[in-house]
């Protein structure tokens, strides 16, 4: 089927009439941080710097509390992802695939905390990390966080829909559960554990408050925590601001880029039939 | 995840439940006859060992503080002097204070702002995606993902700097239809759609993706029926694409809803919640009730964000109940 | 039946096992380092540059003069104190040593927070602080709080150049002639005047004004009566109504009141700001233009009496944690800092560029004796004109004051303005009420 010229440019145009207004935020981000101070606010108007200058984001790149915070979230984020997946991913095979006493109780108590949102139990979470010597401590992000019902329940509605004949063959083997999840299931959670992995890896370098109530030391500072000290403490310098908040903002969104593909199907898996 | 109240985890949410919504996987895994073996071994031990690690996480940084939270709330808590028993006081004192409301009221208008925005962008650009080809669907999906993985600091920071009424990019963009500038952000009228705004950015694409995922479920075979007959976009949406999509629609409704009660990042970073309280989300009344170093704010604030807990708990609740049903009569 | 009982134990169990292990889990928090001194945890909060430096070396200083006590430092950012501190203390981890702002000091004493310093530290450490700040810190004969500095919160700053090309040779001293003036100075690019102008600034910011205008605060006596209602209130509401409405200050709060940068910036012609400013605007050598013309005075009264009090005397002092298990070590740290050596304390106002001063008679001697104070063209203004009329900051939860800048703000932005101080009148009458306030006020 051939569309008609007319119809392709209109296509063509809306295309780009989406992709423009979706990205001009993070466009107008990214210019602004090659602005000099005169430039950046200046009046009358000018989208592009008359000079596109390095500076800014040589500053920042230099400032060795910038490059911790973003190394050590990094790490974090990393660590948390993976934590997460494995806590995660075999609770959700037991409860997709096996059968057990009690087993309609516990998915409730794991699925619940869904809906409890986090201002309800900020304080007393924050007495119980306390009180587990957990302040302070790349600990307090990782841990707490890691068991997660969303992902559990996303990961085991992929486990529910993977055809049961493979596992019946292995139990017949004598093939214990731990063996069929290691070289049946996992092998083809690639896809899933790439959607759900992601989605740990933003919600960890995305973090606010938590690490602000949790961390003070500030050797341990957290990306977020250093991009809204930068604005409260230097609010006007608007071109180094922006440049921060760009190289803050990049790995996400290479993390997007890189896997695309996963995820833009991902958002399927979970409902493949 | 409980710790971070971001619409990104929201709306992940939405993205596993909306595709499945029907929660009561045990009836159908029988009625598929895949889930339960032919053995009928219970493995009882293995199961445990499997899921104790989430059930210890969740027991020790969930469920243990909410008790903790609710037992709290029955005291005027002092960290320094015997806390006072006052029962349900507190409850009361939530519930008939104006600013409490006030908080819950714009709440519901910035949900009202967002989520209708969010759904019919999203509606209309996965629409659009679903008739284009394939390099620039892909293209399009990959865009409109990237704003949902940026954070909500970040986009306080870029849009109070792209609201400012000198020199800033908005004003600009309006000033070619004459209008403007505004202060947006230190107008009352103005600072909540203003506000909006980044909210229907930050949360539009992961809808998209969703209802995209929708409609690749509808069998292309009934549009080509409809064409054949005659229907028009409007006639197929109308007829084809929004029935059969019902249940992700209202899971995504719910979801958004929820969200956008929530949302608090936002005006703490662009307003505070000014100007004269006209941002003052729930969740941010609640944790500036902190600012006091009085007993009386440290109850409240815990009390008030108990009593938004159960605020929310009805409306996901009524919600879910209306998706089954629903769902039991298109059976 | 069996099954639910049996769902019942399984969740019991659960609950339980829990429990025993956040119980068993629970260290006692550590008092000690590794090398066997006692710990003192220093919470400061986030200010200017030159502070954090100061207090830093004064702790590395501190710790190197002794080896019986270690002090840690941690500089937390102003904007999530209150939150932090809190939580910190519902853990019972709050910091032995923190800064407290004087209004903060006596809701603080009353709920039990802070330890009584008279008891922990010598007596003539008191009797060196000056006589106007000294209520600020003592209840009942006890001093609960060891004063650092005090800033007036509220100064007019003013360019002396475009005042002089206005025609406008003497800075207002009246609130009538300071409207009239800022209406000659608004042009073009210029506003003729900044103040505070949300809520939460407004809250501390008008106290003066709100002093000054009524001859007292919203909450007055015992507490025990709310008095937003007093008719003279409206006219400070008008004050900043027509400041507002008539655009004769900016209309976007791009700054907080905090932050004197409107001025540094020479978007304004006249600026209210807390006298730290003129470190602020001293030492951005982008605003060495403005720098030169700058002149401060004190901010106009409704009525031009010039000994009527237009600011509240804030600042900081040092408080030792009630709970604290090393409060003598942490006295000590507090003593050696503020109450001791002169020139430890001449040193950081001198740094302060003179935009804070001495809450100490000693210091503000040795102060006064230094080549810089000589020098400074400011110090004069405020010490002789604005800080002996200051008035101290109240003592009332902030949730009053907040209450009565938000029907300000509304006023302000083109609000009723009776409607408005009705409202606050209302809200402040909750307060009293629930906070069980009446009966508990000092003065």
């Amino acid at each position: 089927m051939k569309a008609s010229l007319g119809r392709r440019v209109a296509t063509y145009s809306l295309a780009a009439l989406i992709v423009i207004s979706t990205t001009l935020p993070l466009a107008w981000m990214l210019i602004s941080g090659f602005k000099g101070r005169n430039e950046v606010l200046r009046t009358p108007f000018q989208f592009f710097p008359d000079v596109w200058m390095w500076q800014n984001y040589a500053a920042i790149l230099q400032d060795p509390a910038f490059l911790q915070s973003m190394a050590l979230t990094f790490a974090g984020a990393l660590l948390f992802t993976l934590l997460s997946l494995v806590v995660n991913s075999i609770a959700a095979y037991a409860f997709a695939r096996l059968d057990f006493r009690g087993k309609r109780f516990w998915w409730v108590y794991c699925i619940t905390p869904m809906f409890i949102p986090g201002m309800a139990i900020l304080l007393t979470s924050y007495v119980v990390v306390s009180n587990l010597g957990m302040l302070n401590t790349l600990a307090v992000l990782i841990i707490p966080g890691a068991a997660s019902a969303v992902q559990m329940f996303f990961i085991r509605q992929f486990y529910l829909n993977t055809p049961l004949a493979i596992e019946e063959a292995a139990l017949i083997d004598g093939a214990g559960r731990w063996r069929i999840f290691w070289s049946i299931f996992l092998p083809q959670s690639q896809g899933v554990f790439v959607v759900v992995g992601v989605g740990s890896f933003l919600a960890y370098w995305n973090a606010y408050v938590w690490p602000i109530l949790t961390i003070q030391d500030p050797g341990l500072q957290q990306i977020m925590q250093y991009i809204a000290g930068f604005r409260s403490e230097r609010g006007n310098e608007w071109g180094l601001l922006m440049a921060g908040s760009t190289l803050a903002a990049l790995p996400t969104i290479l993390l997007v880029l890189i896997f695309q593909r996963y995820i833009v199907n991902g958002v399927r898996l979970a409902g493949m039939k | 995840m409980t710790m971070s109240p971001q619409s990104t985890n929201r709306l992940a949410t939405a993205a596993s439940v909306a595709l499945e919504p029907e929660t009561t996987a045990p009836a159908r895994k029988r009625r598929r006859g895949v889930g339960r073996l032919s053995t009928h071994v219970m493995d009882n031990r293995t199961a445990y060992v499997m899921i104790a690690p989430m059930v210890v996480l969740l027991g020790i940084f969930v469920w243990w503080p909410l008790l903790y939270s609710f037992y709290l709330s029955t005291f005027e808590i002092s960290f320094y002097e015997e806390p006072v028993f006052v029962g349900l006081q507190f409850y009361g004192y939530v519930l008939e204070d104006p600013d409490f409301w006030h908080s819950i009221g714009i709440g519901a208008t910035y949900v009202l702002y967002t989520v209708p925005a969010i759904m019919i962008i999203a509606f209309l650009v996965a629409s659009f995606i679903r008739t284009v080809g394939r390099k620039v669907a892909g293209l399009l999906k990959t865009t409109v993902y990237v704003p949902t993985v940026v954070s909500a600091v970040i986009t306080s920071v870029v849009f109070v700097f792209m609201y400012r009424a000198d020199g800033g990019l908005i004003n600009w963009l309006i000033g070619f239809v004459g209008l403007g500038p505004f202060a947006f952000l230190s107008d009352p009228e103005l600072a909540l759609p203003a506000i909006s705004v980044p909210g229907i950015w930050l949360a539009f694409g992961i809808t998209t993706l969703i209802m995209l995922a929708g409609m690749y479920d509808i069998p292309q075979s009934y549009y080509e029926a409809a064409q054949l007959e005659g229907a028009n976009f409007f006639q197929r949406t109308w007829f084809i694409t929004i029935p059969l999509m019902k249940n992700v629609l209202l899971y995504l409704l719910v979801t958004a809803t929820i969200a956008g009660m929530q949302q608090f990042e936002l005006p703490l970073i662009m307003t505070q919640g000014g100007p004269t309280n006209s941002t003052m989300t729930p969740n941010l009344f609640i944790f500036n009730q902190f600012k006091d170093p009085t007993p009386y704010a440290t109850s409240f604030s815990l009390t008030a964000a108990l009593i938004l807990f159960f605020v929310l708990g009805g409306i996901s609740m009524l919600i879910f109940r209306l998706i089954r049903s629903d769902k039991a009569i298109d059976a | 039946m069996h099954k639910r009982i049996s769902r019942l134990a399984t969740a019991g169990i659960a609950a339980a096992a829990v429990g025993v292990m956040l119980a068993g889990c629970t260290p006692a928090s550590s008092n000690t380092t590794e090398d066997g001194k006692s710990k003192v945890v220093f919470w400061q909060q986030k200010f200017e540059d030159y502070q954090q430096d100061w207090f830093k070396a004064q702790v590395a200083e501190f710790n190197k003069s002794q080896d019986e006590v270690e002090v840690e430092l941690l500089v937390v950012p102003a904007d999530t104190w209150d939150q932090k501190l809190k939580a910190a203390q519902a853990a019972g981890k709050a910091p032995d040593v923190k800064t407290t702002s004087y209004g903060n000091v006596k809701p603080m004493q009353a709920s039990g927070q802070i330890a009584d310093l008279s008891e922990l530290m010598d007596a003539d450490a008191f009797d060196d602080i000056a006589e106007n700040i000294a209520p600020f810190v003592t209840v009942d004969d006890e001093v609960y709080a060891y004063p650092l500095l005090v800033e007036p919160s509220t100064v007019l700053f003013y360019r002396t150049d475009l005042l002089a090309a206005a025609g406008i040779d003497a800075p207002p001293t009246t609130w009538d002639e300071l409207v009239d003036d800022a209406r000659t100075l608004t042009t073009g690019d210029v506003y003729g005047m900044n103040i505070g102008q949300t809520a939460p600034d407004l809250g501390w910011s008008s106290w003066g004004l709100q002093y000054n205008v009524a001859g007292d605060f919203p909450l007055r006596g015992d507490w025990s009566e709310a008095s937003a209602d007093d008719p003279a209130y409206e006219d400070l509401a008008k004050f900043y109504q027509t400041l507002y409405a008539e655009k004769l200050m900016p209309q976007e709060a791009t700054y907080p009141y905090a932050d004197c940068s409107f001025f540094g910036e020479g978007k304004v012609a006249m600026s209210a700001c807390g006298s730290w400013a003129l470190g602020q605007l001293s030492a951005n050598p982008d605003w060495a233009g403005v720098w030169e013309n700058t002149a401060v005075a004190a901010f106009p009264s409704s009525d031009g009496d010039p000994t009527a009090p237009t600011s509240t005397l804030g600042g900081w002092t040092l408080t030792v944690d009630a709970k604290s298990k090393v409060q003598d070590e942490s006295a000590e740290f507090v003593q050696w800092l503020l109450a001791d050596d002169t020139d430890r304390l001449v040193d950081f106002f001198t740094a302060t560029g003179f935009s804070k001063y001495p809450a100490r008679v000693s210091v503000t001697e040795a102060l006064a004796a230094t080549p810089e104070a000589a020098d400074n063209p400011f110090l004069a203004t405020i010490t002789e004109d604005i800080v002996p009329y200051a008035k101290a900051e109240p003592s009332y939860p902030w949730d009053v004051s907040l209450a009565f800048a938000t029907s300000l703000e509304k006023a302000m932005r083109g609000g009723d303005i009776p409607a408005a101080m009705s409202e606050a009148q209302a809200a402040i009458e909750d307060v009293i009420k629930k906070q069980k306030l009446a009966g508990t006020g000092s003065d």
